[in-house]
């Protein structure tokens, strides 16, 4: 594919250029290990659990740790499952990441309309969280 | 274990094989995939799906945006809109009956149908509008000959306001909403095309991202069936970008397009028996 030459190019937006794709594929690199250690825990150490999560899924029926702290101990431990949801968990957050990013480099930069914006789209994420914890 | 892992990792690649050829995303296909195939109440397709397609939005954005197609301040604008959709759709998706996604489901399959056979081509504006020069919006593509062709944007509430749509789609159905995206941009604000792809794909991993977030903390998520489907539709879409290139686009996009419709039909018969 052909890069775009530009000139004109700030230097915002080539901090941005370089760094963005950078934390995209680091982060899932990270996670994609993260899930393939995560399955073969569950082929070795439990496979039976694995089995009962999937049909239980098939009933709609969600059989989950309660707190985060909780779920981080659990997957230190080596629990399987546990290590699973964390992968899961550090994919999901690729975008909060790299939106992060943007909004710390705008504030450097003093670009505030893209300050205001980046910490809009923030906020919506963790609200998103928030209520998805509560509801 | 094996066997049903085999499956899913199998479906969930060949899902985002097919979503990747065909430029419409891995969503559209491994949602009626999980639900048809794998047996998976709609609850379970969609936070799987989201999570895959936050994954596949990364892995695609990493060429466009070192390159240059995205143009991260629209993208950056405009997922004001589409995060706002994104978390009321998915928390909307916990309240809604079953059949009602599915025959929505239904509905936006068959407008990605559309808009994969709509005519598609350029028009640039010479001005762009106050706010848009304001924001510093527009920006610079080659074209074929590898010139520098300069693009203006205007419209911007309007775009904003499909993109809460699209949003509001994505959190509720599972899905990155390209196609809405994509119009949005190409359709309303008058961003050339390949922009509006680049762009819309890096979009879609903050508005799928918003959504699994709200899926994830609330506990809808199921680990046996999200890990091997995000590891199966990210393998997926790699290849189908390496192959991309390669194909007969149009071809591609035909037959991919006659599938599309057939899900669609499948998945409004189910919510159509369910009722």
């Amino acid at each position: 594919m052909a890069t775009i030459a530009n000139p004109g190019i700030s230097e915002e937006d080539r901090i941005l250029r370089v760094w963005t794709p950078i934390l995209l594929r680091t982060i899932l690199i990270v996670s994609a290990i993260v899930l393939v250690v995560g399955l073969f825990l569950m082929a070795t150490k439990s496979p039976d659990n694995y089995v009962t999560r999937f049909h239980a899924a098939q009933r709609a029926d969600f059989i989950e740790p309660t707190t985060f702290v909780q779920l981080l101990h659990l997957a230190a431990a080596g629990d399987p499952h546990s290590v699973l949801m964390v992968g899961l968990f550090v994919l999901t957050l690729v975008p909060l990441a790299r939106v992060a990013f943007s909004f710390l480099l705008f504030i450097r930069e003093r670009d505030f309309a893209y300050v205001a914006f980046t910490a809009y789209v923030l906020a919506g994420l963790i609200t998103g969280m928030l209520l998805g914890s509560i509801g | 274990m094996l066997e049903i892992l085999g499956g899913l990792l199998g479906l969930a690649f060949a899902a985002g094989f097919v979503g990747s050829l065909s430029g419409l995303g891995g969503g559209v296909f491994i949602v009626p995939a999980l639900v048809i195939a794998a047996h998976m109440p709609m609850v379970v397709a969609i936070g799987a799906s989201l999570i895959s397609v936050v994954a596949t939005s990364a892995g695609a954005s990493v060429a466009f945006v070192r390159d240059g197609w995205t143009n991260l301040k629209v993208a950056m604008v405009l997922e004001c809109a589409t995060v706002t959709g994104a978390v009321a759709g998915a928390l909307l998706a916990g309240m809604i009956p079953p059949v009602v996604l599915e025959f929505l489901f239904a509905l936006m399959m068959l407008q990605s149908a559309y808009f994969s056979l709509r005519k598609q081509g350029d028009e640039l504006v010479p001005h762009g509008d106050e706010i848009a020069r304001k924001l510093d919006l527009a920006g610079d593509i080659p074209d074929e000959s590898g010139k520098t062709v300069h693009y203006e944007i205007v419209q911007l509430p309007a775009g904003a306001a499909l993109m809460v749509l699209a949003g509001i789609m994505s959190g509720l159905l599972g899905i990155g909403s390209g196609a809405l995206k994509v119009m949005a941009m190409d359709y309303f604000m008058h961003i050339p095309l390949k922009v509006s792809s680049a762009t819309s794909n890096f979009m879609i991993g903050v508005t799928a991202g918003a959504g699994a977030l709200v899926f994830l903390s609330r506990g809808n998520v199921s680990m046996s069936v999200s890990a091997p489907v995000a590891l199966g539709v990210t393998a997926g879409a790699l290849l189908g970008s390496r192959i991309l290139p390669h194909a007969n686009a149009r071809v591609l996009r035909l037959v991919f397009t006659v599938i599309l419709i057939l899900i669609a039909v499948e998945m409004g018969w189910r919510a159509v028996k369910g009722i």
